[in-house]
């Protein structure tokens, strides 16, 4: 069964309207796409045939100035014209006193940026009504005066919020790296019920102080270590729709959609092991 | 040290531009890679990423200046002006006014001209397409009120004007291009930006077209427009030149001085 997706990208755009490739859905980034340029027409004839995602990176949900109403309000008129069956933000900031960084800028995990996002989360959900996908952040830094863990403050802003959770393996494993945590203790601070899909992506090994720094650069396959904690993820929560997403140095299309079938095969692996657990037990 | 959120957020926005780091990383956990360096992810992906979105719309000018020359200028913009909204097509506005005050780009003098046709073709690329005023939607209107119609340009459409070949400076530009001798102070240029149906051009027009559709552009009536065209250029030929540009789809509405009322 096919359910992994693939990242819409604007140099593939004219090759999936000829060929229509086999793919569970279509994720589009919706600040790619507010400008009503004739991109967003063809995306509209694609909502026929494919399942789509409007993904946001811009809308700030952890602004303490509170979100760009202008923004959002462009959001929700994408939102309503696609009717994409996921919408999808970040646990991050990237806007503050009215500049906007184009960075998922990390929050200190406090009851009081809890308050926040929780605040923004339902301003948006409000306002597009329906539940939104908040999904985990890549880290490199962590704050002194957090209080939460991470999985412990995703859990907690989507009991309060109803918000389901994006759970971005590679972000799991780039931040479990970069701020020496435990991916499978990490993954244990989430309930599976919150979870409502998986994104999956390469990330590059950088320098810093002369020790490796993982980046969610998004510009190359999916690693080994990555597949391995999917797979792990699978055991734990259960196959969710999947997306594949490449942003930097953007590959033909064929690897994208090789990409998408590796992870559908890996889904179909665990739940082969799954029904030998059962017949064996 | 503990910050409220908002504060928080003050300080590191300071830090990514200022880099006034001490107190910033007092609050974030070092180990083995140090708290400032950390934060440097940051800081390299915030300039990075928008001197590439601004590499991306201003395409023509980072090929004639080259990678490097146009990164450290990027930077330089972004310093200034970072983006008001989370939209990248529609932030550096004003880069083409940073370009033309930008000291170690003064040998370049035509280097504005073709960021202002950057960011036109930009625009016009992203602009919706919509229906567009046709000639029989002139011939309703009685002869007698022509002269008193202002016409509303379609979205997209804009003149870029320079004393520069820009077009064949652009043309040159472009991947594939042969080498071509250009002689700098020979051929200004009016060029008037166009969305088409699945990208942008430019076409060159005259002297005289180029202050008509300017004076339409600044909302003149036709009879204003005509003047204007004429007075830039006797051999200006109105009933040619906008039958060409109702061809090209250049108007969505036409309203009578005296009324607004679009049809």
């Amino acid at each position: 069964m096919v359910v992994a997706g693939i990242g819409l990208r604007a140099p593939h755009l004219a090759e999936i309207e000829r060929t229509r490739p086999a793919t569970a859905f279509l994720e589009l980034h919706a600040e790619n796409y507010l400008g009503g340029s004739p991109a967003l027409e063809k995306i509209e004839r694609l909502r026929r045939d494919y399942v789509l995602s409007v993904h946001a990176v811009g809308l700030s949900l952890g602004s303490a100035d509170g979100m760009d109403e202008a923004h959002l309000g462009r959001i929700a008129a994408l939102v309503e014209r696609l009717e994409p069956a996921y919408v999808s933000e970040h646990l991050a900031w990237s806007v503050t006193g009215g500049r906007y960084f184009n960075d998922l800028l990390p929050l200190p995990y406090t009851e009081e940026a809890l308050d926040v996002v929780a605040t923004n989360v339902q301003r948006l959900q409000d306002t597009l009504r329906r539940p939104i996908a908040v999904e985990n952040p890549s880290c490199y830094l962590a704050f002194t005066h957090s209080t939460l863990s991470e999985p412990d403050f995703l859990d907690a802003m989507a009991r309060r919020t109803g918000c389901g959770l994006l759970l971005d393996v590679n972000n799991v494993a780039v931040t479990a790296h970069n701020l020496r945590l435990d991916p499978a203790a990490w993954l244990s601070g989430l309930r599976p019920e919150a979870i409502v899909q998986y994104h999956l992506a390469g990330h590059a090994v950088n320098d810093a102080d002369g020790q490796p720094i993982l980046i969610d650069d998004h510009g190359s396959r999916v690693n080994d270590a990555v597949w391995g904690l999917f797979a792990e993820t699978l055991r734990r929560f259960g196959s969710r729709p999947t997306l594949l997403e490449w942003d930097t140095d953007i590959p033909d299309l064929a690897v994208l959609l090789d990409e998408a079938a590796r992870a559908d095969a890996v889904i179909a692996d665990v739940a082969r092991e799954a029904d030998d657990d059962v017949r064996a037990a | 040290m503990t910050f409220a959120l908002r504060n928080l957020q003050a300080a590191f926005a300071a830090h990514i531009m200022e880099d006034n780091s001490e107190r910033l990383a007092d609050a974030v956990v070092g180990d083995s890679i140090a708290a400032i360096a950390r934060l440097r992810v940051h800081r390299h992906h915030v300039f990075h990423s928008l001197a590439t979105a601004l590499a991306s719309t201003f395409a023509t000018v980072r090929t004639l200046v080259g990678e490097d020359f146009f990164r450290t200028m990027a930077r330089a913009y972004v310093a200034r002006a970072l983006p008001a909204q989370p939209v990248l097509t529609e932030y550096g506005m004003d880069f083409p006014a940073f370009v033309a005050a930008y000291a170690p780009a003064q040998g370049l003098p035509y280097l504005t001209d073709i960021a202002r046709l950057d960011w036109a073709l930009n625009l016009a690329f992203q602009a919706p397409r919509g229906a567009v005023l046709g000639v029989a939607d002139l011939q309703v209107i009685p002869v007698e009120q022509l002269p008193a119609q202002r016409l509303v340009l379609a979205p997209g459409h804009a003149l870029v004007c320079s004393p520069y070949p820009i077009d064949r400076i652009w043309a040159a530009a472009q991947p594939g291009a042969g080498a071509e001798a250009l002689d700098l102070e020979s051929d200004p240029a009016q060029l008037l930006v166009v969305p088409r149906m699945d990208d942008a051009a430019f076409i060159a027009v005259e002297a005289g077209e180029a202050a008509f559709l300017a004076a339409l552009a600044d909302g003149e009536t036709l009879e204003t427009a005509a003047g204007r065209g004429l007075g830039a250029d006797a051999g200006f030929d109105l009933s040619a030149s906008f039958a060409r540009f109702l061809s090209l789809g250049l108007f969505v509405a036409l309203h009578q001085e005296s009324d607004a009322e679009k049809i």
